[in-house]
């Protein structure tokens, strides 16, 4: 078990939205507020994880033929359940979401993390793979979300914190609102990945440097 | 494989994926008993704020009502006037909202259900915050077409939310033509 080397896949190296760009809609769609974001982020990770486990457990059950079909049964199922929990149990996220969640079944994520990774390996590793690609989503989420809802709406924590108002950075007069359309998802997100391409980059210099000093 | 005839194969494979979808809608089945009754309540308490909202002491709902825009989809009657709940088409999908019509025919309130507006811009129409409070109150009061500004009515529309807040006005004035239906 590499819990570690798979964390550091699913944050960084292959993270689902900045280097595999899987689930673009809802990354442009929801993170307006940490609220969403972080709300988001745990309802892909459970559903993943959950989805992951269960296909790998059949995966010498299903035949290759109809895997597709299956695996997309199996989601759909899993998200139509957290969508019926969401609306029953926490309805403020399931309102501020909105379609979004249904919208998850078609998550190039899942399926994605299904037909790579679930289908080929065992049900611990499966497991492991959904929660890290899951913080890896969550992560990238909750940095776009609090950039934008910063710059766009000028507040920190919208929908969660101070009472769901967020709290008030920048005066209500000065955010740029083209932040919060889609538009400003766009640029944040160009941001965020080159960010994270600057950030490996660093790091493999690093590690190389390490390397020669060793030598 | 190689040993397994055609029909054996077809019918494996029918199989699998019969059991899986019946497994599926099971489970679902079962999810879904538990939670339905708590989202019936969830919407009807939310109904009732919003009546409660818009015209005081609340109502009653009415079986039939007049309906010549298609936009009302429930109608309220209380003892100051009416609760017409109407949904307009906004600038992403429909916005369920309640509008309070005092026995005068004119506005007493309005409150949002629920929205799928642009958060920061279109999403101000139904927010708590003062912004939102000082939009919504504008439509106290008024008769007959309600218009934004843009078109020539009194309406000041959010700032980057025309078709919201155009949307919004179109709800009240078909909730005010189907109280002055009602007579």
């Amino acid at each position: 078990m590499n819990f570690k080397k798979q964390l550091y896949e699913g944050v960084l190296t292959k993270n689902p939205v900045t280097v595999q760009l899987l689930g673009m809609c809802s990354t442009m769609a929801i993170t307006t507020s940490l609220f969403n974001g972080l709300g988001m982020g745990l309802a892909v990770t459970i559903i993943l994880t959950c989805s992951n486990i269960l296909i790998s457990a059949l995966r010498k059950v299903i035949p290759s033929e109809i895997r597709i079909a299956a695996y997309i049964t199996i989601i759909a199922g899993f998200v139509t359940i957290v969508d019926l929990l969401l609306q029953a149990f926490i309805p403020a996220l399931s309102e501020s979401l909105g379609v979004f969640i249904p919208l998850i079944v078609v998550n190039c994520i899942i399926l994605g993390r299904a037909e790579a990774f679930a289908s080929k390996n065992g049900v611990l590793a499966s497991a492991v793979d959904g929660i890290t690609q899951g913080i890896g989503y969550t992560l990238a989420l909750v940095i776009v979300c609090v950039i934008r809802e910063l710059l766009g709406s000028g507040t920190f924590g919208g929908g969660l914190l101070n009472g769901g108002q967020g709290f008030r950075i920048i005066p209500e007069q000065y955010p740029a609102m083209l932040l919060v359309m889609p538009v400003g998802g766009f640029l944040v997100l160009g941001c965020v990945i080159a960010g994270s391409q600057w950030l490996m980059k660093h790091l493999e210099k690093k590690s190389k440097k390490k390397e020669a000093a060793k030598r | 494989m190689k040993t397994e005839s055609t029909a054996k194969y077809v019918l494996r494979l029918t199989l699998t994926l019969l059991i899986i979808t019946t497994l599926v809608a099971a489970s679902l089945a079962g999810v879904n008993s538990i939670t339905k009754p708590e989202i019936d309540r969830i919407n009807a308490e939310k109904t009732q704020k919003a009546i409660e909202a818009v015209l005081p002491g609340g109502g009653e709902a009415l079986e039939s009502f007049p309906d010549e825009t298609g936009l009302v989809t429930a109608v309220y009657q209380g003892e100051s006037g009416y609760a017409v709940q109407v949904a307009p088409a906004g600038f992403d999908g429909e916005i369920d909202m309640m509008v309070g019509v005092g026995s005068d025919g004119s506005v007493l309130g309005i409150s949002i259900i629920s929205h799928t507006e642009t958060a920061g811009l279109g999403a101000v129409a139904a927010d708590s915050g003062e912004k939102g409070q000082a939009f919504r109150s504008q439509f106290t009061g008024l008769t007959g077409q309600v218009l934004v500004t843009k078109d020539g009515g009194t309406v000041e529309a959010i700032t980057g939310a025309t078709i919201t807040s155009r949307a919004v006005s179109q709800g009240v004035t078909a909730a005010l033509a189907c109280v002055a239906d009602l007579g």
